[in-house]
């Protein structure tokens, strides 16, 4: 119950954090209105009010996202990710989950201290290792190749533990009912297992998405031919040539953030559950 | 075993073999671009790397940009999930509001930043309008570290806001009853309950927090190319243009090894404290 | 020969050193109902497990048809099983559900219709067809797992506790239900059960077993009238059989408590060879309250005061010590009494059960 002292605090309060969260977003809310700008009117609108509004919808009001997936690779950029990111969904869902599946139900030689081996894994920085990736791929000659940039991906320690920790708990009754139902190890796996899932086939395939997506460092050793690049080297080259205008450059960057938003929109439960209980449970 | 095969095979090439290389090649001086000449030099390397002044740059760099991440990030977090868990309105939409930087990726947040930053820029445009000069940001050797410290933050808080929310819906509202029972102020509540409660939530934001610090890459490499004169070159920094650049691999080795053994000392460090609460947990369900 | 034979089955554990399972010897006719009952962990679910093929069997040979089974695998041994959770699949409808097995048989698509329609159609299950496991109750998912095992039209029925997550009354016409199911299909059943009153109520035969060895197998009413040890006729019948520590003198009989009782010339000669210390069993319906009618000696008959008492309704349980222990007596209905009644009682004569004090076989 709230008594009439506390009922004016908590306006106060309402109105303190709606003024602190303007002020918090104001790079975001500047990006939005001058991304449907020209370069003379962010400059002339710099130093007023109208620096945060955008400007009056007419006919030149989409110009900058017009001439950016007109003019540039940018789409191509951002197709090519998608393109990526669905590979190394379903692989990694493969090879990820059967190997958390295998921790969690399969009998195997030292199965636990493989389990252990996974769990150390989840500590190593990848920075360590990154050189040595981008010397394989060279060696090998998969720089600029789709093969080169995808394979050092597919595999994730993080992934294994997390496929592993929810397919414990599956009840071994309907292992055994479907192998009296002449039901494959294999074809269990894809037919039981994951369905039966959903949640955390549905939270692995975010986080990949968002990490393939957000990537920089690893897309930028290995693709330098621009037919190739995610949409952040894409970013990076589009931004880096000298037409390139601020506001051109402000519609880039709000139009490779939409994906992204889109899947935080849908997703949003997985997501913040995912957050919550990074920080809520053991290990 | 066959389930495990396709994992087992990549986790050998891409993590296992890599982790070896790394380790071996720390103590030699393999240079990619003329690999026969390589010899083992034992622990130069390392020797080599405390007088390197880059990296001992780097390292400093890395060091300054957590002094002022952490606090700033982590403390910035918890006030604002304080703040929105008391609320009773809009709470919702301040959520979210906090927490669209997150949702942006680093290239897109160095990317708007530059333009923030620039010296006609927005953000010195605001400044003026308080009857500050314009300042140079990114562009001094001694504000650019500062300046991508806040932007990183501000880029981060809303990620660990969202954590310490969950933190405090996790709290028992029966202990509050209980204090109000007991005829506690509010701000004893606040001593006496919830800091308490939050503690181990905090320890591990924190760690979390200084480990990102000591990975951190795209921003200086986007905004400021690690300048200007190294003030916001970082350990990844080096060792990215050591191996990939230079093609130093024996140096860039070693530093990845430097690198790996401050983050995972971290990380165990975190991974104690988070077993330790939840046992604490467990127990009191018991 | 039998239908299923199990020659010296055991089952043994590598981190265990003593056996779930211990030589366990079972012929079963075809389309025989046979319940494995006893508390849990005595390994009556151990046992179905190896018949089906999910636990390893250590030793011992199964066969089923005739053919020898230990290594085949379970869905090669012809059988199917009902799960104690169900084990339905939680993704697909109830129609799914019930065809997979068919499916991944390669049934031509015609013949699974008719046989999924059919199996629908005699659970009862046509108005929850396309519903997925989560909608329905606990009942109907019952329903569910028995139309899967049926489908197949495989030989043996295996259940695995079926029914204790139903609740009482829905017990009871599930009960009926599967026995109803088992006549008209006749596949050999095999069920296991904690439930004594499921096991005499449904089996052709019961085996029950403790500790992983078997103690009796029989007809219900074998097991009831002559039960080989103490552990099965307190185990069989609802109250439990009383037990008295007594000891036998020729034709006298003494309890703990000094009380005292001739026994009928047959019994006593029957016991001559035992000599002593016994325990008496005997169940309460045969406690009697009308005592003259049944007992010839007089000094037989017994005096207690009730101290509790359990009205069911169609019969009564009399609770009071007699004999240094706690003794329940079951009475019709119309034999009303109340707390503090002092009554007055004797033990049908040839309704008495004895056991060897140290071996708890019957005698």
């Amino acid at each position: 119950m709230l008594t009439k002292r506390n009922k004016i605090a908590n306006w106060i309060l309402v109105v303190v954090l709606i003024a602190l969260s303007l002020f918090f977003l104001f790079p975001v809310i500047w990006m939005l209105a001058n991304s449907f700008k020209t370069d003379a009117q962010i400059t002339a609108d710099m130093n007023t009010a109208a620096a945060f509004i955008p400007p009056v919808l007419n006919g030149s009001f989409f110009d900058n996202y017009i001439s950016i997936l007109t003019n540039t690779s940018f789409l191509r950029y951002m197709l090519n990710t998608l393109f990526y990111a669905a590979v190394l969904i379903v692989l990694g869902i493969i090879v990820n989950g059967l190997a958390g599946y295998a921790l969690a139900k399969i009998k195997f030689p030292f199965r636990e201290r493989w389990l252990l081996v996974i769990m150390l894994l989840m500590i190593v920085p990848m920075e360590t290792i990154i050189t040595i990736h981008f010397l394989f791929v060279a060696k090998l000659g998969l720089l600029n190749t789709v093969i080169g940039y995808i394979l050092p991906m597919i595999v994730n320690p993080f992934n294994i533990f997390l496929f592993r920790q929810v397919f414990i708990s599956l009840p071994d009754d309907i292992y055994e009912a479907a192998q009296l139902d002449y039901c494959s190890p294999i074809k269990y796996f894809f037919t039981m297992v994951l369905p039966m899932s959903k949640s955390v086939v549905a939270t692995v395939s975010v986080f990949t998405f968002l990490n393939v997506w957000n990537d920089y460092l690893w897309p930028s050793l290995v693709f330098t031919s621009s037919d190739l690049l995610t949409a952040q080297i894409g970013l990076n080259a589009i931004t880096a040539n000298d037409n390139t205008t601020m506001g051109q450059t402000l519609a880039v960057i709000t139009l490779i953030t939409i994906p992204v938003i889109i899947i935080y929109s849908f997703f949003s439960k997985q997501i913040v559950e995912g957050v919550v209980s990074t920080g809520s449970k053991e290990g | 075993m066959a389930f495990f095969g396709p994992a087992l095979v990549l986790l050998t090439i891409f993590l296992f073999i890599p982790m070896i290389l790394t380790l071996i090649f720390s103590f030699t001086d393999f240079f990619a671009l003329n690999p026969d000449i390589t010899h083992f030099v034992g622990f130069e390397n390392y020797s080599q790397l405390f007088h390197d002044e880059d990296f001992r740059q780097a390292f400093g760099n890395t060091v300054r940009f957590m002094l002022i991440i952490v606090p700033l990030q982590g403390l910035g977090a918890l006030s604002l999930a304080l703040l929105i868990n008391k609320v009773t309105h809009c709470k919702k939409y301040f959520k979210v509001a906090f927490f669209v930087p997150v949702v942006m990726s680093l290239a897109v947040v160095s990317t708007l930043w530059i333009q923030i930053f620039s010296p006609e820029g927005i953000l010195n445009s605001i400044l003026g309008n308080f009857g500050i000069d314009p300042q140079p940001f990114i562009n001094s050797a001694s504000q650019a570290l500062p300046s991508i410290a806040v932007m990183s933050s501000w880029q981060g808080m809303g990620y660990q806001m969202i954590i310490f929310l969950g933190g405090l819906q996790a709290i028992n509202p029966a202990l509050y009853e209980a204090a109000e029972m007991d005829h506690a102020s509010g701000w004893k509540k606040f001593k006496d309950i919830t800091l308490p409660e939050l503690k181990p939530l905090c320890i591990f934001v924190f760690i979390t927090i200084t480990i990102g610090a000591f990975r951190m890459l795209v921003q200086p490499m986007i905004m400021t190319g690690g300048g200007p004169s190294h003030s916001t070159y970082t350990m990844v920094y080096d060792i990215y243009e050591t191996g990939t650049v230079n093609w130093e691999i024996g140096l860039a080795s070693t530093m990845s090894i430097v690198f790996a053994f401050f983050v995972m000392i971290l990380t165990v460090i975190q991974t104690v404290v988070t077993k330790e609460r939840g046992n604490k947990h467990a127990d009191k369900k018991k | 020969m039998g239908f299923i034979e199990l020659k010296h089955i055991g089952k043994k554990y590598a981190n265990s050193d003593k056996n779930a399972v211990t030589d366990f010897n079972l012929e079963i006719e075809e389309k025989e109902f046979i319940a494995f009952v006893g508390p849990s962990g005595c390994g009556k679910s151990t046992t179905l497990r190896m018949i089906a093929g999910f636990e390893e069997i250590t030793e011992g040979e199964l066969y089923i048809d005739g053919v020898k089974m230990n290594e085949v695998a379970p869905r090669d041994r012809g059988i199917s099983m009902v799960f104690q959770n169900y084990a339905l699949y939680p993704h697909m409808t109830v129609e799914k559900n019930i065809s997979y097995g068919l499916k991944n048989m390669k049934v031509p698509k015609d013949i699974i219709k008719k046989k999924v329609d059919w199996v629908i159609d005699i659970l009862g299950l046509e108005e929850y067809r396309y519903r997925k496991p989560k909608n329905l109750s606990g009942g109907q998912r019952q329903r569910v797992a028995l139309g899967r095992a049926i489908v197949k039209d495989q030989k043996v029925f295996l259940m695995d506790e079926p029914l204790s997550n139903l609740d009482a009354k829905l017990r009871v016409s599930m009960r009926n239900e599967i026995s109803k199911l088992h006549r008209s299909l006749g596949s050999t059943t095999i069920y296991v059960t904690h439930d004594q009153v499921e096991a005499m109520t449904m089996a052709d035969r019961i085996v029950i077993m403790k500790d992983g060895v078997v103690q009796q197998i029989g007809k219900p009413m074998d097991l009831y009238e002559h039960p080989q040890n103490k552990f099965v006729a307190g185990f069989i019948g609802s109250p439990q059989m009383n037990f008295y520590d007594v000891t036998v003198n020729g034709e006298e009989m003494t309890f703990a408590d000094g009380s005292k009782m001739t026994l009928p010339k047959a019994t006593a000669e029957k016991l001559a060879s035992h000599k002593g210390e016994l325990i008496l069993g005997i169940r309460g319906e045969d406690i009697k309250f009308d005592s003259q009618n049944i007992d010839v000696y007089k000094q037989n008959s017994q005096q207690a005061v009730i101290e509790n008492t359990e009205i069911m309704g169609n019969e009564n349980n009399l609770y009071f010590q007699f004999g240094g222990a706690q003794t329940v007596a079951r009475v019709s209905k119309y034999e009303v009494c109340q707390m503090g009644d002092r009554v007055e009682f004797v033990f049908m004569p040839h309704k008495m059960h004895f056991f060897d004090r140290e071996t708890e076989m019957s005698i």
